[in-house]
């Protein structure tokens, strides 16, 4: 039997595996793995192999990663040091006997590690991947980057040729651009497809063979050349029903019927999520000019014996040398040699809206809140130690015993937390990938999977490593150091080391950063549960969407600059001509075409033209004369638009806003007749636009739990159908579903015009339950991420004043020997613990005023008045109940027991 | 006392090393040493025990050949050294000096 044909264990284990394991033991602990994998797989199937495999792999890890660690103690420590087993029984003991503590420090340290690992792990799978194509990472881009405008210049039809003419260090280089095209069914329903156009040389660089057929070749992308396809798998399998004779067989995409050459098989969606191929057809007998053309990506192959270095330096002179030809302009550009995968990230670049900027904020601050209670727990407890550890010095451990000691059991606790750390970082990824593929509509890159990688739990590793090094060494350096003497020359006279002003500090700030940054984030919560829960404010079941797309079908070959005009006037006369047609459609009541959904719009800002009035955030939506009566919007005051506006140049065109606009950004008064214009973050003017109506809100705003309402500020500006080439067209229906007209829809678009793409196609309500489950999930993140602040502050006001409690031991004792009746010496152990919260919370109101009025009330939105202090109530109520059971602890003490243990 | 201290642990394994004669290897020892004492042994424990051994000149070993049952990874054999053998006929000796004079079957308990 040879070994290829036997079952091998899992590979993720076993790489795991061999990483721990030290070089000297690797190849057997391997081959013994190996050997029983392969009986226990014979007798109790892969499954049960397969778990008994990980189990064993994970004792393995644990044991040998103590075992160097030990080991690398011993050497540093020489001899004593090395922690050992009982250390780490002794660590879970010590742990077990103060739950609450362990349970809170652990939280916080699980929640951080899974924090770190996640930002590990996303911006490894993500910003630094792994191409899974042999030999993967010899495959290159080449961009050009123009360093003063930090653009790429994409436009790389000029420098293809002669890059692939004279570069040696790089082969097989290709070119691909993206298009979206119409794929046409036999019932004339068009879909939109997401095409690669790919030099045949593309399918070379991947080093793929077909499954079926043949891949793309040179003679395809010869004018004149027959149209042919190649396909993926899956939509092989999805559309083709895996047909085995699909070769040969003619498929429309867009206006040209290409014939199906290949299959290419599972998995393979190169250059980036692609399923169908066709020629880019480069005539090497027409020219480019530098800096003209249709955008395209050019990649290809490290030579053998090429580095990436000696790639860039033959690109740098050549790219020279074309430059000194070419116009001045593109003199200035640079040729780069890059990681394939790295240009397609450089377009991605994180939403700014206002949503990701406040889970920023959120995460960022629960951070701080997080870091600050660990520390605040393992301070107070490493403080509490001071004492024992004073008297295991004078037994004769020697330091370096001792700070291993708490390290042993510090990691111990990070241990634990980084694994529930690393469990919650795979749901996390797992909900990320989902939310991804919903976000690039399933056209995720081939490279881009977050599962764990070896890399992840290596680094989870470490962080657990880190935070024992945090939690137990350096408390433990501390207590064992110069402070040391002092603790053992007072061990008879009972005091103890003083936290008064640290411990004042942390409670103080710690309530303060709660109570200014609970009530924005309550807020938003209230926001996003409001929206879930609320019906639209249109007639359900009567309103179809649809994105649409009309096609700018320039050849790859010619200038897109010459075939702009032309294509953009024919964009406007097939968009035209749908809305025309749709008007004679029996059961269409009418259509609107807007830049987005009735709750969609963008974000921007504008200035008012009085000279008082500040810069004001607001959403915009452009709409079309039809949409106010379409979706039956009241006009307050002044007049809708009207066909008059139409010939008016864009800028000219008057605006209609909303009643929340008058009052918002305007600040109440006769708003017709105004001006406001865009802000200008660059030297030129915006033009003024004049408020010629005003409507009513639509969507109606969100009341607030203080009364106010949400901002809801909205601007509508002009657009006709065909001046929108890429916009959502929202269709109203008496007399049929939604969904039962759907067909006819696709069926219209493409009797209209065969490249006019519709995509995302569904009912307006059900447009709307999406969006607003998504608001209601971010408002699930926003409630956990609150609640978990809240128990931290708690635990954390909660462990120091069990340690004060535990520190005034002996004078409760006194006080309690002394008569002192036991409300006199509670309300003197919560006096301090109140006036410490109420120090928080006035700090935090200033905080929180601060705040308010610096982000021009966005933060709170009117709100304030009632969530702040509601907030510092609360948090005065979790602070004092949490101060109460360490003082109740107090009084119960027996003034005798107290002194003696002393 | 050897003059390097002998854990249970390691006694454990250097005895059924020694019961295993020349078919010593990380599988058999692991089930020998589960075989006579009826209770479960982390495997991962065994092998960083034999490593500690080996250092310590108990036990040496030596590579056999590849087999594709072992996904081509040899198997690594370990035979007891003569230090070895002395440190185990030690402990033996230290736990008998221990127990002269005391009957296992009636050790007084409170």
């Amino acid at each position: 039997m040879s070994a290829a044909s036997l079952p091998s264990p899992p590979r993720l284990p076993r790489a795991l595996l061999r990483r721990v394991v030290p070089d000297e033991s690797r190849d057997d602990v391997d081959g013994d793995l190996h050997e029983l994998y392969v009986t226990r797989r014979a007798a109790s199937g892969p499954a049960a192999a397969a778990l008994w495999y990980w189990l064993e792999t994970l004792s393995f890890i644990m044991r040998f990663t103590f075992d160097r660690l030990a080991r690398a103690l011993r050497r540093l420590a020489g001899g004593d040091a090395a922690p050992s087993v009982l250390d780490l029984k002794l660590g879970a003991r010590i742990l077990a006997k103060s739950p609450g503590l362990s349970i809170v420090g652990g939280l916080g340290i699980a929640v951080a590690v899974a924090l770190g690992v996640a930002g590990y792990a996303v911006v490894n799978s993500y910003f630094h991947p792994v191409v899974p194509l042999h030999e993967g990472d010899r495959l290159v881009s080449i961009s050009k980057f123009d360093a003063q405008a930090r653009l790429e210049e994409e436009r790389l039809l000029h420098d293809f040729p002669i890059w692939r003419r004279e570069l040696h260090t790089v082969t097989d280089l290709g070119a691909f651009r993206t298009v979206r095209r119409n794929l046409v069914s036999e019932s004339g329903q068009g879909e939109p497809i997401t095409v690669a156009e790919m030099t045949a040389s593309g399918f070379r660089a991947a080093r793929v063979p077909p499954l079926l057929g043949r891949t793309l070749l040179e003679d395809d992308e010869q004018p004149g050349a027959p149209s042919v396809v190649v396909i993926g798998f899956d939509v092989w399998q999805s559309r083709f029903a895996r047909d085995p004779s699909i070769v040969g067989r003619q498929i429309r995409i867009g206006r040209a019927v290409h014939t199906i050459v290949g299959v290419m098989p599972e998995g393979f969606a190169f250059p980036i999520s692609h399923q169908y191929w066709i020629p880019l057809p480069v005539d090497p007998r027409v020219s480019i000019a530098p800096g003209t053309g249709p955008s395209v990506n050019v990649f290809g192959r490290l030579a053998a014996g090429a580095t990436k270095e000696s790639a860039q330096a033959e690109l740098t002179v050549v790219a020279r040398r074309v430059a000194a030809e070419g116009p001045a302009e593109f003199a200035a550009l640079h040729a780069r040699i890059l990681p394939y995968t790295e240009v397609f990230l450089h377009g991605e670049r994180g939403g700014s809206n206002e949503t990701t900027s406040m889970l920023r904020y959120l995460i960022s601050l629960f951070l701080v809140v997080v870091a600050m209670n660990v520390a605040v727990l393992v301070y107070a407890r490493t403080v509490m130690r001071t004492g024992e550890i004073a008297v295991r010095t004078a037994l004769g451990a020697t330091r370096a015993r001792i700070v291993t000691q708490l390290f042993a059991e510090a990691f111990v606790l990070s241990g634990l937390a980084s694994l529930v750390g690393l469990g919650i970082v795979v749901v996390g990824l797992r909900m990320f990938d989902r939310a991804l593929v919903e976000m690039l509509d399933g056209e995720v890159p081939f490279w881009m999977h977050s599962g764990i990688s070896l890399g992840t739990v290596v680094y989870t590793l470490a962080l657990a490593m880190l935070a024992a090094v945090i939690v137990g060494v350096f408390p433990a350096l501390r207590a064992t150091g110069a402070k040391l003497r002092g603790a053992m020359g007072s061990l008879g006279s009972g005091a103890k080391a003083r936290l008064g002003a640290t411990w004042t500090a942390l409670i103080v700030v710690q309530v303060a950063i709660t109570v200014a940054v609970l009530p924005p984030a309550l807020l938003k919560g209230w926001e996003m549960v409001q929206t879930a829960t609320r019906a639209p404010d249109f007639a359900p079941g009567e309103y179809v969407a649809t994105r649409f797309v009309v096609e700018y079908d320039a050849d790859a070959s010619t200038s897109a600059s010459q075939n702009h005009g032309a294509a953009a006037d024919s964009a406007r006369a097939i968009m035209n001509r749908l809305v025309a047609r749709l008007a004679t459609e029996p059961g269409v009541v009418g259509a609107t075409i807007t830049t987005g959904a009735p709750w969609e719009g963008n974000t921007e800002t504008l200035e008012g033209d009085r000279a008082k009035t500040e810069a004001k955030r607001t959403s915009v939506i452009t709409v079309d004369t039809s949409y106010f009566k379409l979706f039956g919007v009241r006009m307050l005051q002044g007049r809708t638009f009207t066909a008059a506006d139409v010939p008016l140049r864009y800028s000219d065109r008057p605006v209609i806003v909303n009643r929340s606009f008058v009052t918002e950004i305007l600040g109440g008064g006769e708003p017709i007749g105004r001006r406001i214009r865009y802000q200008s973050f660059s030297k030129d003017v915006q033009p003024w636009l004049t408020i010629a109506g005003v409507v009513e809100d639509f969507p109606s705003p969100i009341r607030n739990p203080g009364g106010t309402t949400t901002r809801s500020a909205q601007m509508y500006q002009l657009a006709m159908p065909g001046e929108l080439t890429e916009a959502l067209l929202t269709i109203r229906l008496r007399g049929s579903t939604p969904e039962g007209f759907m067909p006819t829809l696709r069926r219209i678009a493409t009797s209209v015009d065969p490249s006019l793409q519709l995509s995302k196609m569904s009912a307006l309500d059900a447009m709307y339950r999406d969006y607003a489950k998504s608001g209601a999930q971010l408002a699930l993140v926003v409630a956990l991420i609150t609640g978990v602040v809240i128990l931290l502050s708690a635990a954390g006001i909660h462990a120091l004043m069990s340690l004060a409690v535990n520190q005034r031991r002996r004078e409760i004792g006194i006080r309690t020997a002394l008569g002192a009746p036991a409300q006199r010496i509670l309300r003197s152990v919560l006096a301090r613990a109140t006036r410490q919260l109420g120090l928080g919370v006035s700090l935090g109101l200033a905080v929180a005023v601060i705040i308010e009025l610096t982000s021009g009330g966005a933060m709170m939105n009117g709100t304030g008045l009632l969530l702040v202090p509601a907030t510092a109530a609360f948090m005065l109520i979790v602070g004092i109940i949490a101060a109460a059971g360490p003082a109740r602890r107090g009084l119960s003490v027996q003034p005798t027991e107290a002194l003696r243990s002393e | 006392m050897t003059h390097q201290g002998l854990g249970e642990f390691e006694q454990m394994v250097l005895l059924a090393i020694a019961h295993l004669r020349d078919d010593a290897y990380g599988i058999p020892i692991v089930e020998e040493i589960e075989r006579r004492t009826g209770r479960r042994v982390a495997r991962a424990a065994v092998y960083i025990t034999l490593r500690r051994l080996e250092e310590k000149g108990f036990v040496s070993s030596w590579m056999s050949d590849p087999t594709p049952e072992r996904g081509g990874k040899a198997r690594r054999h370990v035979t007891l050294e003569a230090e070895g053998a002395k440190a185990l006929r030690e402990a033996r000796k230290a736990a008998e000096r221990m127990w002269h004079g005391l009957d296992p079957a009636s050790l007084r308990t409170r």
